[in-house]
C-alpha cells in the first residue's frame, strides 16, 4: 500500500491539508515532526511519498527554507538520498519548494545537494496571496503532472521568485524540467507581468523537477485548490450550477496532482 | 573578537527596489544594494560551514561587499528587542558548528548615487524606528577610513546586583502615596520604577491590608496588585457602579443580555462558554466548538507600529490556545483605525517639538506588516478585516486583533471548554524565556558593547517560537492521554501582566499558589523578581501539570524545540505566595488580590451632538459625485492589505476578501474550519466611528445592526448568530463621555436581546487620548472618536448557502430590502462636503428583526444570487460596488422611493440589503417576502457596460471601477 510521510516543525503550517489532499485520493500516511523523524530516520523506507508542505519554516529567516533545509542536511541526508534513490515521488509545495531547492534536490543538474537555483523575495519585496494560473510543459516528465494541462490554484509567498543564470535556465528548458508557468487569461505566458507572475520569476516559471521529474518543487499551492468550494470563482460556478440544474464536481484542478501519484504506484 | 558576517543580496532584490523608490520621493534617483548582516559576540562564528549556511551561493555573496556606493546605511535593533533573525541565525550556528552563542541581525543598504546626508537621515527615519532601532550611516570616504561598517553586539548587560524584594512602607500621608502611585517604588539610587497607577481608594484599601497583616509590603506585593487591579486586567469602568445602575456596565448591560438571551433560547442555546475563559465559545457541529477573541493593542502600536500589531496579532493566537484546554486558531481576524496616510500632522510629545509622533503613513504601514507577519508565519487564514479611516486616529491609532479556534467538544472524556487547576497541581511555563519586555511601558537601561545609552524594550512577538510551541500543544500534547486522563488540567496564556496574571488567574481554581520565581528560565541575567513576575515576555503558556505527569511533559516539549519549566505549585492555602530561592517575597490573602479593590460609583451626563441640518442643493453631477465617494478612504478598495494576508492557508477558504471577477474588498468573509464537516463559519463587524459625533447611541446601534446585517447578507444561519463587543473610548474619566459611554452600551443591550444575538466575549480600552503639543509648542489632545466594534460570528448548516456580493448573471433582478430615509448626519457624503449634520441614521431593530428573518429563508432555500448589505456611502456605493464586483452594468430605476436623489443615493440608513435574483427564483422570493412592504424591486442586472440609475446617472463601469481602486493603488 502506498503511504506518504508529510514533515512538520519549526513553523511548516500545511501539513494537515496536505495530508487531507493524499488521503482524498485513497493514499494513507503519516504527519511527523521533522525532529521525530531525525530520531529515527529509517523510518523513511517504510514510505513511497515524501511531501514537504508549505509554512514558514524558521519565519523565513535568513532566506526561505533555508535553514530547514540546512537541518535536513545536517541530520538526515543520507537517508534522504537513500529515499529518492528508490522508486519514490517527491513534493515540495511553497515553502517545501524553497525547502527542496536549497537541498539541491530540484533541478539538481548535476549532483543532488548542490544548489543551481535560488528561490527569493518577490520583486515586489512583497507577500502576495492570489489566485493564478498555470500552463503545464507538455516537456515534463514528471509523472505528478501526467495529463494535465493548465492549473487555476493560488500562490501565497513572499519569496516565489526563481533566479538562476542563462546556463542553468537553458538547461532545465532542454531536459523539461521547468514543469509549470505562470499564464495570463489568454492562456498566453505572463512574461514577468504582475499580477499574473505574481514574483517576478524568471521566465514565469513556478515549478521545477529533478531530471527523473519524481522530485516536483512548486510554489503555487495545489491542496488549496483542490475542493471546487475553495476556488476564488466557487460563487459564481455554484450559481451557474444552480441555474443549470447541474451538479458542481466536488473536485477541482489541483487534486489533479495527488492523483497522480495515487495513479504512479497503482 | 567579533564575528561580522555580510551576505550580498543580487541586484534585482525586491527589497533594495522598494529602497530606491523611498529615495525618489525624496527627490534622490539612486541604485541600492541590500546586504543581510549578522554578527555575533566571539569568533566562534567565524567559520566558513556557518556563513555558508547563511546565504545561497546562486544569487547571494559572503563577505563580498562591494564599495562603489555614496552612503551606507545600516538599520540593526537595539539591545533586548526581540531580533527573529538572530534567534533562528542563532540556531542554525549551533546546527552547523554544535556551537551556541546569541547571534545578531541587521540590515545595511548601499546607495550609489547623489545625495545629502540629510536625505539618507530622511531615509532612515522612514524606514526605521527609534524605539526599537539604530542606524548608522557613514560616507563612502568613512567607511573606506573606519574599514566597513562598525560591528554591534546590542547584548543587554543589566547590573547584577538586583534588589530581591524591597520593603515600602505604606504608613505614609495621602499626598506621599499619591506620589508613590504616579511616580512608582524608588530604587536605591533614588530612581522611580515607574507608575503604579492606582487611584487613591485602592491606594487606601492596599494601605489598611497591610496595616492589619502588621507589615510593611514588599515591592513585588504593590506591583502584583496594580498589576491586578488595573483598569487593563479589571475592566473597573465596565465594573464599576455608574449612576442608578448597581451592576455596572459589564453585568448590568452586557453579561445581562446574553444571560437573558440564553434563558429565553432554552434548548436551542448557542452559547457554551461566555465571558468566563479567554475567549468565548459557540456550537459549532456535534463535534466542534467554535471560540472568538477580539482585542486591541492600541498603545503599543501608536510607538511601534509593527512591534504593536504583530503582539496584537499573536497574543490574541494565544487566547484562542488558552480557550478550554486548548482551542486551534483558525481564522484570523483584523481591524485598524488610522488617520489618512497622505496627511502629515505635526504632533509632538514634549513642548520643544523634538519628539514628534510617527506619521499616520508609517503607522499604517507597520501596523500592516505587523499583522501580515504574525498571521502568515503562524499558518493562520486572515479573510476578515477593515480599515477605517478618520483623522482623530492620528494621536492613537485602534489596532483590533482576533482569532477564531476550534475545539473538540469533548477532550480526554471531558468537555473541552472546562478547566480547573488543582491543589497539588505543578505550574508549568512554556516557550519564550522572560525578559525585561514590557515592563512599565517597556523602558529599561541596557548597555549594547559600544553604545553608552540605555534602550528601550517594547515587545515585538516572535510567531515562529510561538508556532513550535502552538502545533506542540494544540496538535499533539491535547490529545495525550494515560489511565488518569489528559497530562494537565489546566491552560492560560500569558498576555497583560504576564505570569501575575496567568497564575494569579488559575489559582482562583485552586484556592492558592506558591511560586518559586528563581525557577523562571531569564533571557539574561540582571532582573529583580518584581520584574520576572509583571514581565510581558510573549509566546508563554501557563499550566496546571499534575505532578506525575511533569517530567514526561518537559521531555515532550523539548522534542519540540520548545521550552518547558516547573515553577511552583498550585495549593488550596488562600495565599498568593512567591518565593525567591527559599525567602518568602510575597504573601497575600487571594480574597484581597482579586477582590480587595473597593468599588468606585461613577457619574454620568451626556448631550447629544451634532450641527443644524445642512440645506444643500444636489450635485451637478451625480456621475462625478459617486465617483469621488469611491475614492474616499473609507469606501476605496483596500485590495493591497487582503493580498498581503495569506487567506486561503489551511484550505479553509470559501468567501474570501475579494470577490467577484471585479475583486471588490468586502468585509465578510466564510470559512469550513473542519474540513471533515460541511459547516461554514460566517464572519464580520460593523462600526462607525463618526456617528458618535452626533450620537452614540446611534454609533452602537448601527455597528450592531452592520455587524448582524453582513453575516445575514452572506447566508448565515439568523439562529446561530453570536456577538464580540470592543470599546474604544476616549478620556473616561470625563462623566460626559461615561454618558455617551451609557447610551451605548444601553443601546447594543436592547438590540442584542431583540436580535436574540449573545455577546459571547468583549474587551475594552477606554483611554485612547494623546496629550501632547502642536507644532507651536501648544497643548493638545487628540482624543479617538468613542468607537464601538460589534464583531458578528456565526455558523451555516452548509458552505452551500453562502453568498457572495457580485451579481452573476445579466437579467437578474435587482431588490432593495429595507427602508431608505433621510440619514445622511455624520454620513460619508456629509464629510466630503464639508458638514457633519444632525441626521444620523436610527436603527429599527424591530423592522430590521423581521427583514432578517425573511431574508435568512430565501437564503436557505437557495433563493438569493449575491447579496450586499448597505454601509458606508449608502445605496450608490453598494450599486457601485455591486457592479464592479460582478462586472457587469445595471439598470435602476429609483422613482418609487420618495426622496431626492442625492438623500437617496448616500443615505446611510441601516437595516438594508441589496441583493440579485435569478429570474426564475422571482416568484418564490417574492412570496416569501409577502407582507414586508420594505421589498422593492429597483431594477435589473443589465446587458449593458453602465451603472444606469434612471433620471440620476449614467457611467460606465470601468469608470466606477477606476475610481474604486485609485485611492490605494500605489500602496
Amino acid at each position: 500500500m502506498t503511504k506518504v510521510i508529510v514533515l512538520s516543525g519549526y513553523g511548516l503550517n500545511c501539513e494537515e491539508e496536505t495530508l487531507h489532499a493524499f488521503n482524498h485520493v485513497g493514499i494513507e500516511g503519516n504527519i511527523r515532526h521533522i525532529n521525530d523523524l531525525i530520531e529515527s530516520p529509517k523510518e523513511l523506507e517504510e514510505y513511497q511519498i515524501l511531501a514537504v508542505p508549505g509554512g514558514f519554516s524558521y519565519g523565513d529567516d535568513t532566506g526561505s527554507g533555508n535553514a530547514f533545509a540546512q537541518k535536513i542536511k545536517l541530520a538526515l541526508w543520507d537517508e534522504l538520498q537513500a529515499f529518492i534513490s528508490r522508486d519514490t515521488l517527491t513534493i515540495g509545495i511553497c515553502n517545501g519548494c524553497q525547502i527542496l531547492v536549497n537541498l539541491g534536490l530540484v533541478p539538481a543538474l548535476n549532483n543532488y545537494g548542490e544548489r543551481d537555483v535560488a528561490v527569493t523575495h518577490n520583486e515586489s519585496a512583497r507577500y502576495q496571496c492570489r489566485w493564478i494560473d498555470l500552463k503545464i510543459n507538455g516537456n515534463s516528465s514528471s509523472p505528478w503532472l501526467k495529463d494535465i494541462e493548465t492549473l487555476h490554484v493560488p500562490v501565497a509567498h513572499g519569496e516565489g521568485r526563481f533566479m538562476m543564470d542563462d546556463k542553468t535556465l537553458e538547461q532545465l528548458q532542454s531536459n523539461g524540467q521547468i514543469s509549470a508557468q505562470y499564464i495570463n487569461d489568454n492562456g498566453e505566458f505572463a512574461k514577468g507581468e504582475f499580477p499574473v507572475n505574481p514574483n517576478g520569476s524568471i521566465s514565469d516559471i513556478a515549478a521545477i523537477t529533478d531530471k527523473t521529474g519524481r522530485i516536483l518543487a512548486m510554489m503555487p499551492h495545489p491542496e488549496r485548490g483542490m475542493f471546487t468550494w475553495q476556488r476564488d470563482d466557487y460563487h459564481e460556478l455554484k450559481d451557474a450550477a444552480q441555474r443549470g440544474g447541474s451538479d458542481l464536481f466536488e473536485e477541482s484542478e489541483g487534486m489533479e496532482i495527488f492523483k497522480n501519484a495515487a495513479k504512479y504506484f497503482s | 573578537m567579533h564575528t561580522r558576517i555580510e551576505i550580498l543580496a543580487p541586484t534585482e532584490d525586491g527589497r533594495a527596489k522598494n529602497i530606491e523608490k523611498t529615495l525618489e520621493t525624496l527627490g534622490v534617483t539612486a541604485k541600492v544594494r541590500a546586504v543581510d548582516v549578522f554578527s555575533t559576540e566571539s569568533d566562534a562564528a567565524q567559520k566558513d560551514v556557518f556563513s555558508r549556511s547563511l546565504a545561497n551561493p546562486v544569487t547571494q555573496k559572503i563577505n563580498k561587499t562591494p564599495t562603489d556606493f555614496n552612503w551606507a546605511l545600516e538599520i540593526g535593533f537595539l539591545a533586548g528587542v526581540t531580533d527573529n533573525v538572530g534567534h533562528t541565525t542563532s540556531e542554525l550556528l549551533e546546527l552547523a558548528t554544535g556551537y551556541g552563542e546569541e547571534c545578531y541581525s541587521s540590515k545595511l543598504y548601499l546607495i550609489k548615487g547623489d545625495a545629502a546626508r540629510e536625505k539618507i537621515e530622511e531615509l532612515a527615519r522612514i524606514i526605521s524606528n527609534k524605539l526599537i532601532q539604530r542606524i548608522s550611516i557613514k560616507s563612502h570616504d568613512e567607511y573606506m577610513s573606519d574599514g566597513g561598517m562598525d560591528t554591534v553586539i546590542p547584548k543587554v548587560r543589566l547590573s547584577d546586583n538586583i534588589s530581591v524584594a524591597d520593603d515600602v512602607n505604606l504608613d505614609i500621608a495621602d499626598g506621599e502615596l499619591e506620589e508613590l502611585s504616579r511616580y512608582g517604588i524608588a530604587n536605591k539610587d533614588g530612581t522611580k520604577r515607574g507608575p503604579l497607577g492606582l487611584p487613591m481608594p485602592y491606594l487606601k484599601a492596599i494601605q489598611s491590608y497591610f496595616k492589619d497583616e502588621g507589615r510593611k509590603a514588599t515591592d513585588i506585593e504593590l506591583e502584583t496588585l496594580a498589576q491586578t487591579w488595573s483598569e487593563h486586567c479589571k475592566h473597573t469602568i465596565f465594573a464599576s457602579p455608574i449612576d442608578n445602575v448597581a451592576d455596572g456596565h459589564y453585568k448590568g448591560y452586557i453579561k445581562r443580555a446574553t444571560k437573558e438571551i440564553r434563558a429565553a433560547r432554552g434548548d436551542d442555546d448557542i452559547c457554551v462558554s461566555v465571558f468566563s475563559d479567554n475567549a468565548g465559545g459557540i456550537i459549532f457541529d456535534d463535534n466542534y466548538l467554535i471560540t472568538d477573541k477580539v482585542e486591541t493593542h492600541n498603545s503599543p502600536s501608536a510607538l511601534d507600529p509593527f512591534g504593536g500589531a504583530i503582539t496584537g496579532i499573536v497574543g490574541v493566537n494565544r487566547d484562542c490556545m488558552g480557550f478550554g484546554m486548548g482551542a486551534k486558531p483558525v481564522v484570523n481576524r483584523y481591524g485598524f483605525c488610522l488617520a489618512d496616510p497622505r496627511k502629515t500632522p505635526n504632533y509632538f510629545r514634549d513642548k520643544s517639538c523634538t519628539d514628534a509622533l510617527l506619521p499616520p503613513s508609517n503607522i499604517m504601514n507597520g501596523v500592516i506588516a505587523g499583522v501580515e507577519a504574525g498571521g502568515n508565519c503562524s499558518g493562520i487564514p486572515t479573510p476578515a478585516g477593515f480599515v477605517y479611516f478618520d483623522d482623530r486616529f492620528a494621536g492613537k491609532p485602534l489596532v483590533f486583533v482576533g482569532t477564531v479556534g476550534l475545539i473538540p467538544r469533548e477532550i480526554n472524556g471531558k468537555p473541552g471548554h472546562e478547566k480547573c487547576a488543582l491543589a497539588g497541581d505543578k505550574i508549568v511555563v512554556v516557550g519564550g524565556r522572560v525578559g525585561a519586555d514590557g515592563i512599565h511601558g517597556a523602558t529599561f537601561s541596557s548597555v549594547a558593547l559600544d553604545e553608552g545609552s540605555p534602550a528601550t524594550a517594547v515587545q515585538i512577538g516572535d510567531p515562529i517560537t510561538q508556532k513550535k510551541m502552538s502545533d506542540a500543544i494544540i496538535k499533539e500534547l491535547r490529545g495525550f492521554s494515560d489511565e488518569n486522563g489528559g497530562w494537565y488540567n489546566a491552560i492560560t496564556d500569558n498576555g497583560a501582566g504576564g505570569l501575575s496574571s496567568s497564575v494569579g488567574e488559575m489559582a482562583e481554581g485552586s484556592g492558592g499558589f506558591h511560586l518559586e520565581l528563581e525557577k523562571v528560565p531569564l533571557k539574561y541575567a540582571g532582573l529583580s523578581p518584581w520584574e520576572i513576575w509583571i514581565s510581558e515576555s510573549q509566546e508563554r503558556m501557563t499550566f496546571a501539570v499534575p505532578e506525575e505527569n511533569t517530567d514526561k511533559m518537559v521531555e515532550f516539549f523539548a522534542r519540540r524545540g520548545v521550552e518547558a519549566t516547573v515553577i511552583g505549585t498550585y495549593t488550596d492555602s488562600g495565599r498568593a505566595v512567591i518565593s525567591w530561592n527559599g525567602d518568602s517575597i510575597m504573601d497575600l490573602d487571594m480574597d484581597f488580590l482579586h477582590d480587595g479593590n473597593p468599588e468606585t460609583p461613577l457619574k454620568t451626563t451626556f448631550t447629544r451632538g451634532g450641527e443644524i441640518e445642512p440645506d444643500l442643493s444636489e450635485p451637478e453631477s451625480y456621475e462625478v459625485a459617486l465617483s469621488d465617494m469611491l475614492k474616499r478612504t473609507n469606501i476605496a478598495s483596500k485590495e493591497f492589505i487582503a493580498t498581503q494576508y495569506d487567506h486561503n492557508v489551511q484550505g479553509s477558504a470559501v468567501l474570501g476578501p475579494l470577490q467577484g471577477i471585479g475583486r471588490v474588498y468586502a468585509e465578510t468573509s466564510v470559512s469550513r474550519p473542519a474540513l471533515d464537516s460541511s459547516k461554514g463559519v460566517v464572519l464580520s463587524q460593523g462600526l462607525f466611528p463618526r456617528y458618535s459625533d452626533i450620537d452614540t447611541a446611534a454609533m452602537a446601534a448601527a455597528g450592531l445592526d452592520m455587524a448582524v446585517r453582513n453575516a445575514v447578507a452572506a447566508g448565515v444561519d439568523f439562529t446561530q448568530l453570536a456577538l464580540l463587543d470592543n470599546f474604544c473610548w476616549c478620556s473616561s474619566d470625563e462623566p460626559e463621555r461615561l454618558g455617551q459611554l451609557k447610551r451605548a452600551v444601553e443601546v447594543i443591550y436592547e438590540m442584542a436581546v431583540k436580535y436574540q444575538t449573545p455577546f459571547i466575549s468583549g474587551k475594552d480600552s477606554m483611554f485612547n487620548d494623546f496629550k501632547g503639543y502642536d507644532e507651536n509648542g501648544e497643548a493638545i489632545k487628540v482624543s479617538a472618536p468613542p468607537t464601538l466594534l460589534v464583531s458578528s460570528i456565526g455558523v451555516m448548516p452548509d458552505i452551500k448557502h453562502s453568498i457572495s456580493i457580485a451579481p452573476k448573471a445579466a437579467g437578474d433582478l435587482v431588490y432593495l430590502l429595507g427602508t431608505t430615509k433621510d440619514e445622511l448626519g455624520a454620513s460619508e457624503y456629509y464629510d466630503e462636503l464639508g458638514h457633519l449634520g444632525n441626521n444620523v441614521p436610527e436603527t429599527d431593530a424591530h423592522q430590521n428583526l423581521r427583514l432578517y428573518k425573511l431574508y435568512a429563508r430565501c437564503s436557505r432555500d437557495l433563493l438569493i444570487s449575491s447579496a450586499m448589505a448597505v454601509g458606508y456611502g449608502g445605496l450608490g456605493v453598494t450599486l457601485a460596488k455591486k457592479a464592479i464586483a460582478g462586472g457587469f452594468g445595471m439598470d435602476i430605476d429609483l422613482s418609487k422611493l420618495d426622496l431626492r436623489a442625492d438623500k437617496l443615493l448616500f443615505s446611510e440608513s441601516t437595516g438594508r440589503i441589496v441583493v440579485t435574483v435569478a429570474p426564475q427564483n422571482k416568484k418564490a422570493f417574492e412570496r416569501n417576502f409577502k407582507g414586508f412592504e420594505q421589498c422593492h424591486m429597483i431594477g435589473s442586472v443589465a446587458y449593458s457596460e453602465n451603472l444606469f440609475i434612471r433620471d440620476i446617472l449614467n457611467v460606465r463601469v470601468e469608470e466606477l471601477e477606476q475610481s474604486y481602486k485609485s485611492t490605494f493603488k500605489d500602496y
